[in-house]
């Protein structure tokens, strides 16, 4: 099998040849680090050095990303300008917070200082921060990588179905008390939100990508944001415009608990359910209630085997996912996040060399 | 009178804070001890409140207006606290580690501690170990509450306890660590007081403390 025939397999829950490994994003500090110091390196090469499947995110070909920049922007007109011609090489189609943004000065990061979407008033940032999803630009650039870069890996863009969006953009605390003073408004800003990736959605239709990641935080390790009530009257109407428009197979991701809110979530039809943190939920669990109607992507331990841990405990934690989430097929290794900057790089290669040796199925 | 009390702690648990203020105005209009309203009415709320959202049936949202109902009334019988009922149970300093930008959890911690009738003195997100010291060397809290959501930044946890051992301020403070990656074992190895897995259990770590 090719790594993308062994993707879309998975994500239809069969079996491949062997056990597919994805990431969701890799930082691009670490990408380099993994390479040896190269910044030149296709993503081909890149997934070809660690044996993974596919790729999505970002590359440091071009010009490198600053940590945490590299998915999310902030609304400014040299924002929606980058958006609209991006100068390195990305595959992400995700909206910019309406947020004031800050910047970590010692690791690049971004992070959201304040929501600005607070009232009726604020509605008219929508314009301000959002580009023109039907703006050419970034669709035609993409696409030329795609076509470069793609070989016979799985190719995935990311995008948001208008959660995360309007969780950063209101602020928590706001969303949380105007669910209760004013719903109507809550509502209207997840729509806006959602419509806008909706169109992103009907452009990458059309594309070659292979499938479809969208990034939606839900929860914490506790649980969910909202209950199951909440979110079906406050959240899933909106998502389901975005999930409704989705012609390619497509992963769900949300960090953290989302069970309490799980049996609603999966009536949007995604494909995969990613990257099931197990500080928050257990793995086993999930295959047994869910295993028959997603494929589960994740699991391997953020918080302390790939940052903290030695590479034979990265070993036994990936051989262990393979022998009992994988069997019969429906799953696909991954971080229970990401690939971050502060993994340990010969945790990663450990990671790389489990896949290899633990993942055929005989 | 217990009536009346429970009729504003109900309207506080509901969030609905027109109703829990009207509630206690005709309590306080009854002759009723403002501070028989803080601790049976307010506090008993917030605590309840804690239950359910450590148990799973409350929410953030349900947590976020239970808050808001409370800091209303408090507002109102504020200014006729006198004696041992104006007194706060303790204080705490509370804060997001150096490199960490997130404030949700903290922000949780903060509401339930002060809902349990603690003062809170919020440092904020990215809170260098020097500044966390100063803080307790200035503010003299009874408990240091440090939060961390990524492997990256646990590690200042550990460096901020160190810092105090090495300004001699340890003893004088109890110190609380909780967040994603954080465990009893890591609380334990970096010399922490406590562990909470979340808000309430940090406010019942801090009540059997203070005590």
């Amino acid at each position: 099998m090719t790594p993308r025939e062994r993707v879309l397999t998975a994500l239809k829950r069969g079996q491949p040849d062997q056990v597919p490994w994805i990431e969701n994003d890799v930082e691009e500090e670490i990408q380099i680090a993994l390479m040896g110091g190269r910044t030149d390196y296709t993503p081909g090469e890149f997934c070809r050095a660690l044996g993974m499947d596919g790729f999505g995110y970002h590359f440091p070909t071009g010009s490198q990303a600053t940590a945490g920049q590299a998915m999310q922007t902030s609304g400014t007109a040299a924002a929606k300008e980058a958006w609209y011609h991006p100068k390195r090489v990305t595959f992400d189609f995700v909206p910019p917070w309406i947020a004031d943004m800050g910047v970590d000065e010692k690791s690049g990061r971004t992070y959201v200082k304040r929501g600005l979407l607070t009232d009726r008033d604020s509605l008219r940032y929508f314009d301000e921060f959002l580009p023109d999803p039907d703006h050419p630009g970034r669709y035609d650039q993409i696409a030329e990588w795609l076509a470069k870069y793609r070989e016979d890996y799985a190719v995935f863009a990311r995008i948001r179905l208008g959660s995360a969006s309007t969780f950063e953009s209101m602020g928590l605390d706001v969303f949380s008390l105007m669910m209760f003073d004013d719903p109507d408004l809550v509502k209207e800003i997840h729509r806006r939100f959602s419509e806008w990736s909706a169109r992103v959605v009907q452009h990458l239709n059309k594309m070659d990508f292979d499938f479809i990641w969208a990034n939606d935080d839900h929860a914490d390790t506790k649980a969910p944001w909202v209950n199951m009530e909440m979110y079906e009257e406050f959240m899933k109407p909106s998502q389901m415009l975005v999930a409704k428009e989705i012609r390619k197979p497509w992963i769900f991701h949300s960090d953290g608990n989302l069970f309490p809110i799980l049996d609603g979530l999966v009536t949007l039809g995604m494909n995969a359910i990613h990257p099931v943190q197990p500080s928050a939920m257990d793995i086993n669990t999930l295959k047994a209630k869910y295993g028959d109607r997603v494929c589960i992507v994740g699991n391997i331990d953020l918080d302390y085997t790939l940052t903290r841990g030695t590479p034979e405990e990265c070993e036994a934690e990936v051989k262990g996912r393979i022998e009992k989430v994988g069997k019969g097929g429906g799953y696909m290794i991954s971080s229970a996040n990401s690939i971050t900057d502060y993994c340990k790089v010969d945790n990663v290669w450990a990671m790389s060399r489990a896949v290899k040796k633990y993942g055929k199925y005989t | 009178m217990a009536s009346e009390i429970d009729t504003i702690r109900d309207w506080v648990i509901k969030g609905k804070r027109k109703e829990a203020v009207e509630a206690a105005r005709s309590a306080l209009a009854a002759g009723i001890d403002p501070g028989v309203i803080m601790k049976d009415g307010l506090i008993a709320a917030m605590s309840i409140v804690g239950q359910k959202f450590s148990s799973g049936e409350f929410f953030l949202p349900h947590m976020m207006i239970a808050a808001r109902a409370m800091t209303e009334v408090v507002d109102v019988i504020k200014p006729l606290l006198v004696g041992e009922a104006a007194a706060k149970k303790g204080k705490a300093v509370v804060g997001t580690v150096a490199g960490d930008f997130h404030d949700i959890g903290k922000n949780i911690v903060k509401m339930m501690m002060e809902g349990a009738g603690y003062e809170v003195v919020d440092l904020g997100v990215d809170v260098a170990v020097d500044k966390f010291v100063e803080a307790v060397r200035s503010e003299e809290p009874d408990f240091l509450l440090m939060s961390a959501l990524i492997t990256l930044t646990m590690e200042s946890t550990r460096r901020t306890i160190d810092a105090l051992n090495a300004a001699g301020l340890r003893g004088g403070v109890k110190v609380g660590v909780g967040g994603a990656p954080l465990t009893q074992k890591f609380a334990d190895e970096i010399g922490a007081d406590f562990y909470g897995a979340d808000a309430y259990e940090c406010v019942l770590a801090c009540n059997r403390l203070v005590h």
